[in-house]
């Protein structure tokens, strides 16, 4: 079946079969392989999008599900003028980035709590980002680097 | 900490790699893509134990999109892989069925689906023998041989003085059976390769691993080429922790084999269910401990066994048993010591490294035990700690002298003084609802190779014209930050700032063999080959500054950016300019060099002599509270304090602590890979419970640092012993909480709630 | 693979064969389609049918669309808290965005997190197939884990949560291995109406403690009648432990579900004290 819908702010159309894991249209057809797959079993998150802003686990989304709606992946994330997004800079900054993996889904869901929730509590930072598993940072930089996002991007409010 | 008169180490630094992982951009093996690229999945046996009579591939050859089918028979090789002798392990199973993650057959096909679909079909006719399923059942009379030589796989003993006068001498003697189980490294990117025969008639490997040497070796062996037709490219990988080393060689075997006989690439990227059933785990270890104390906490001998359960192949545990063994009495000044260690072949999963190395098990054990001791005797659970540590010019257990670099003392008070501090401020702990634990635990860990063998590491640092610097080694970045710190003590070397360094992933290509980047070691072996590579290519800058300024080399430094005369400031030279006079007047700015850690020197019979180059030390305390009802645990606070020699990249290392703490405390409270009968039951993150963000424990990190001359700047390794402490110490904490002593990890919620149940029962 | 999407119920009835499958949110789906233990032909996708979608009142209490989103359950205002309290304990806002009440129900799985509110709130499915509507109680729905009494064909259109007494209150507590995205061990709810400090009527259910979500009727009548504060929490404990019939497997012990089973009610009715005062 044919589909059409908006990644990153682009119009996108493909010819997809039933089966097709919107993760893979992602990946393989679009080539946007900053998604990444670590379980395909909707627990880990890696494979985290925002799908008409919400996180969602692209491992269980049939690609079919996004005709007709806007998809948002780590690669569509910018910040002004040609610089990371607060975001990411505060992940960098504060030490939230180790092997990098989880990273992209972690950023994702981070971008859809603040644009809800400028200003999180830790324990809503921690609900908000329990569907994406890291094995390498302890979370404690993370839960920091959402924390000074949310004040940075506040600031420039 | 002390004064730092560095400009780039002992500072906070941003990873040089960070901007590609944030942006999505960083290519990991699974990433790539290549023209006419074939996908594998291999068929696995599904049954623990069996003779493997035949393997019927023809329904999965039917299936369409399917390229090729390979077994055992292709393999142009030995079919033989490991990391260190007895090389045990097939790549594919042929004749005998180890365990039930175990290859059959590898399906090669146009999408990975494809191949997955059609490695179902795969069919093969085995002879079901009853399994050996614990160490028990492989030790004991007439078991069944799972090796030809038997079911022992190594096994080794330590000793030291004479525990039996020891135990004489003690007022007090506990001996007690603790036991562990596996755990799963669970890095959040499974295992992946891409092999891609190039024009050059070689074969590149792109990979995620942690050791491409040990990929680039294996994969040459088994199908027949010579190591130097293959190259090995480190892709970005998502997290090792010791696991992707023998899983990445099989696939990347396997891949081999299947570029070879298609000329096409080829791609493995596992599924988290393979990645957990088909790759090793932490050993699962039945511990016996025996130590005898004074009165006053003094530990006169400790006698100890460990039965490591090894799985189906040898993998790493040989040196697993030796961590284990050479860690066991502790950081501790002990007289009189005895360990027996031994690995033991059993129809799982194999298991071998796991960041700890054996450490974790060990400590939660001796821990858990001398906290025993303290509390009967009446003592202080950091006094009896501080109480026989080691001091410089103590030996430990295997009789090395430390003369330099022993903070575990300073790590004791550096935790007491906190923990006033922290217990001063809270409120009080009495309720109906919870019950209130502290727990403490020491820890040492040897760092770099030591008693498993020779430590090299290749490093080559080059500056171009324009002072831009790219430095090269053969130890891997998996997230630990190595490649920050490897351009950190090159710019602080050349006097550049950081920017101007660039510290790529590891090619065999282009450095000397270096091994695994494993036992703590990237940033005090690796770094110092950095370190005096650098130093080389300083000495032509400072050769070249020193013509120009019409002086002598020592009269100038290199800082900020510049060739700067000592006695005058303000006399600079950009360092670009230095390197392009250099160039020109011939001065090499490249250096590969090659630094060689100090042998051991042991006797193998009693473990005692020289082993590690340096030990890191650690004291954790963990602060819990248990809600009764329940069993369910919250960590009120953690401090975890190590002797790290020198701080390099503090958010590096503070990022090192936290991570490692948490899969500490994973592997105390919730981690268990579930067995019935030989399967995996819970092969997912949903029945593996890996801590999420709401498990998180809040880890404060204080380092200490006792200068190590081994290590760059005085530094020394930290990825691996916080696990240790942070197991330990979760042990203690429960058991004081709950007032019952746990000594089976994980102690889940289930466990804590019915012993709190069947206590209660008691006393009705 | 074909993937339909049609816009009445009626029509997706009409498109179901043996071959094909619907699908709502996907979540326990899709993990059978990629590990081939399901293999449809086609998929026939509900969540585009209006009338499916969506939490209302009726006459007769609330009325939710099957393919109402677990994260739209858990944000009601409309809905009993026993309810929304199930649906934030599903999984992650990952799974949350995706996944569908009417999913939850249709998987039947035992620790389904919005089950046991639904036993307690005494819900009524209305189902559409190729003879038309029924209506089915929940209590006879569940037949077995991953069973219902649903015909092949047959869709769950909506979910009735027939109205109660505004004193009503109500109820919802888990435990799993860990905190974050856990899979209940065991999951428990209530429903009181408390008039008068009295307990004048009580639903107690249980979940991952039987082959189907349990209602606890013993348990209940140890209960009924009790004023909220008094001394009732002992025994109700003991005859929830007696009454229902856990398991041991993967997830937890026959003995520790058996036990936690009380504590987790306990802890429901502790907190409905602490609220009434
Ligand atoms: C990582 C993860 C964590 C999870 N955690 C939890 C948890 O904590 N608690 C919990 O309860 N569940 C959990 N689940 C299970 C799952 O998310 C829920 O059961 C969810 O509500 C299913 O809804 P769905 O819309 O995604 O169902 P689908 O996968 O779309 O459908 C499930 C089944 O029901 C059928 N079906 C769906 N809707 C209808 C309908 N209206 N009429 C007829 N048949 C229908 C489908 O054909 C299919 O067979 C988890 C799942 C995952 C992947
Ligand atoms: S890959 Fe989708 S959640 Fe893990
Ligand atoms: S940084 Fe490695 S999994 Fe999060």
């Amino acid at each position: 079946m044919e589909i059409s819908f908006i990644c990153n702010g682009r119009k996108r159309m493909a010819a997809i079969s039933g089966e097709t894991r919107a993760l893979d249209l992602l990946r393989e057809d679009l080539n946007l392989t900053g998604t990444k797959e670590g379980c395909g079993k909707g627990e880990c998150g890696a494979c985290t999008i925002l799908l008409d802003g919400k996180p969602v686990s692209s491992c269980l989304l049939p690609a079919a599900k996004l005709d007709g709606r806007n998809v948002l992946t780590i690669e569509g994330l910018k910040g002004d003028g040609g610089k990371l997004h607060p975001i990411q800079q505060a992940f960098l900054d504060s030490g939230a980035v180790q092997c990098g993996f989880c990273t992209p889904g972690m950023i994702l869901s981070t971008k859809a709590l603040l644009d809800n929730n400028p200003a999180p509590s830790v324990s809503e930072v921690e609900v908000a980002l329990s569907g994406n598993i890291c094995r390498c940072t302890g979370y404690g930089k993370i839960v920091e680097a959402v924390l000074l996002a949310a004040e940075r991007l506040q600031v420039k409010i | 900490m002390s004064e730092n008169k560095f400009s780039v180490i002992g500072k906070p630094q941003i990873k040089v790699d960070g901007t590609e992982l944030v942006t999505g951009s960083a290519i990991f093996a699974g990433d790539l893509r290549f023209p006419g690229m074939l996908y594998g999945y291999a068929a696995r046996a599904g049954v623990p134990a069996g003779k493997l009579k035949s393997v019927d591939v023809s329904k999965a050859v039917a299936v369409e999109g399917v390229v090729d089918v390979i077994t055992s028979e292709n393999i142009g090789g030995p079919n033989l892989m490991g990391i260190m002798p007895p090389f045990d392990q097939p790549v594919i199973a042929k004749g005998e069925i180890r365990y039930a993650g175990e290859t059959i057959a590898f399906v090669v096909a146009e999408s990975k689906r494809i191949a997955k679909k059609a490695a179902l079909l795969v069919e093969a006719d085995i002879e079901a023998y009853e399994p050996v399923l614990t160490v028990e059942e492989a030790l004991a009379d007439g078991a069944r041989k799972i090796h030809p030589d038997g079911n022992v796989t190594f096994t080794r003993k330590l000793i030291k003085g004479d525990t039996a006068k020891g135990f004489e001498e003690a007022d007090l003697i506990l001996e007690d059976d603790f036991e562990t189980s596996f755990q799963e490294h669970a890095y959040i990117e499974p295992e992946a390769v891409c092999v891609v025969p190039s024009g050059d008639n070689r074969l590149t490997v792109y990979a995620s691993c942690q050791s491409p040497y040990h990929l680039r070796g294996q994969i040459a062996a088994n199908i027949g080429l010579p190591m130097s037709k293959i190259k090995v490219i480190q892709a970005y990988t998502g997290g090792s922790f010791g696991g992707k080393d023998d899983v990445a060689a099989e696939i990347g075997i396997l891949a081999g084999v299947a570029a070879l006989r298609s000329g096409k690439p080829v791609m493995v990227a596992h599924d988290r269910e393979e990645s957990i059933i088909g790759s090793n785990f932490r050993h699962a270890i039945k511990i016996h401990y025996k130590t005898g104390l004074k009165n006053d906490g003094t530990i006169t001998a400790r006698e100890v066994k460990l039965l490591l359960d090894g799985g189906a192949y040898a993998s790493e545990s040989p040196f697993v048993v030796m961590k284990a063994l050479i860690h066991a009495a502790g950081p501790y000044k002990i007289p009189n010591v005895f360990v027996e260690s031994t690995a033991v072949y059993t129809n799982k999963t194999y298991a071998g490294a796991f960041r700890g190395f054996g450490v974790p098990q060990v400590t939660f054990a001796a821990e858990s035990q001398l906290q025993e001791a303290a509390d009967r005797l009446g003592l202080d659970a950091l006094a009896i700690r501080r109480k026989n540590a080691l001091r410089p010019g103590d030996a430990t257990a295997t009789s090395q002298v430390l003369n330099e670099s022993v903070g575990i003392v300073q790590t004791i008070d550096a935790v007491g003084k906190r923990a006033a501090e922290i217990a001063a401020g809270s409120e009080d702990e009495a309720d109906e609802q919870y019950l209130y634990g502290t727990g403490y635990a020491s820890l040492i860990q040897g760092i770099s190779n030591g008693a498993e063998g020779i430590d090299v590491v290749g490093a080559s640092v080059q500056m171009s014209q324009d002072g831009s610097v790219l430095v090269g080694t053969g130890l891997t970045e998996l997230g630990q930050g190595s490649r920050t710190v490897f351009a950190q003590i090159a710019a602080e070397v050349l006097g550049v700032p950081l920017d101007r360094v660039t510290a790529r992933l590891v090619d065999t290509d282009s450095v000397h063999d270096s091994g695994a980047t494993v036992a703590s070691r990237a940033t005090t072996t690796g770094g110092m080959a950095v370190f005096k590579a650098a130093t080389e290519v300083k000495s032509s800058l400072l050769q070249m500054a020193a013509l120009m300024f019409k002086t002598e080399a020592e009269n100038i430094v290199l800082k900020e950016g510049f060739a700067v005369l000592v006695f005058d400031e303000t006399a600079r030279i950009p360092i670009p300019d230095v390197a392009t006079a250099a160039y020109w007047t011939g001065f090499p700015l490249m250096n590969m060099a090659f630094s060689k850690a100090p042998d051991a020197d042991y006797d193998h019979d009693t473990h005692q002599g020289k082993i590690y180059i340096a030990y890191n030390f650690g004291t954790h305390m963990m602060k819990i509270r248990v809600e009764k009802s329940t069993g369910k645990v919250e960590v009120l606070s953690h401090i975890a304090s190590h002797d790290v020699g020198k701080v390099i990249n503090p958010l590096g290392l503070t990022g090192q602590v936290e991570g490692a703490s948490l899969i500490g405390y994973g592997l105390g409270h919730m981690e268990k890979i579930e067995y019935e009968n030989g399967i995996i039951r819970n092969p997912n993150f949903a029945d593996y419970a890996v801590p999420t963000i709401m498990d998180r424990i809040p880890t404060e990190v204080i380092s200490v640092e006792e200068f190590n001359s081994t290590g760059p700047f005085g530094a020394k390794g930290v990825g691996e012993p916080p696990v240790a402490g942070a197991t330990a110490s979760f042990v203690n904490a429960i058991s004081d909480a709950v007032g019952i002593r746990f000594r089976k990890i994980p102690v889940t919620r289930q466990d804590i709630m019915l012993a709190l149940r069947n206590r209660g029962n008691q006393e009705e | 693979m074909e993937y339909y999407k049609p816009k009445t119920a009626g029509e997706a009835v009409s498109l179901k064969t043996d071959s094909r499958m619907y699908i709502a949110g996907g979540t326990d789906l899709g993990v059978l389609l990629s590990e081939f233990m399901v293999q449809p032909e086609a998929l026939i996708d509900l969540t585009g049918i209006d009338e499916l979608c969506g939490v209302f009142k009726v006459d007769e209490g609330v009325a939710i669309g099957a393919c109402t989103g677990i994260s739209l359950i858990a944000e009601s205002e409309l809905l009993p808290a026993c309810l929304v309290e199930g649906a934030k304990a599903i999984g992650s806002p990952q799974i949350r965005n995706m996944a569908t009440i009417g999913g939850n129900i249709c998987n039947a799985s035992p620790c389904g997190d919005t089950l046991t509110p639904l036993v307690v709130l005494e819900a009524v499915f209305i189902i559409e197939g190729d003879s038309g509507e029924r209506r089915v109680k929940i209590e006879d729905f569940f037949i077995g884990p991953k069973r219902t009494c649903m015909s092949p064909e047959e869709i769950l259109k909506i979910i009735i949560i027939p109205s109660r007494s505004p004193d009503q209150k109500s109820g919802f507590r888990m435990i799993g291995k860990r905190n974050g995205q856990a899979i209940s061990q065991v999951n428990a709810a209530v429903s009181a109406v408390i008039t008068g400090g009295i307990i004048k009527d009580i639903r107690i259910a249980a979940g991952s403690v039987a082959p189907v979500p349990l209602r606890l009727k013993k348990t209940e009548d140890v209960v009924r009648g009790k004023a909220l504060g008094s001394n009732f929490l002992e025994r109700m404990k003991d005859t929830a432990e007696q009454e229902v019939s856990p398991i041991s497997d993967v997830r937890a012990a026959e003995e520790y579900r058996r036990k936690v089973a009380g504590s987790l009610l306990e802890s429901i009715f502790r907190a409905m004290r602490k609220e009434a005062v």
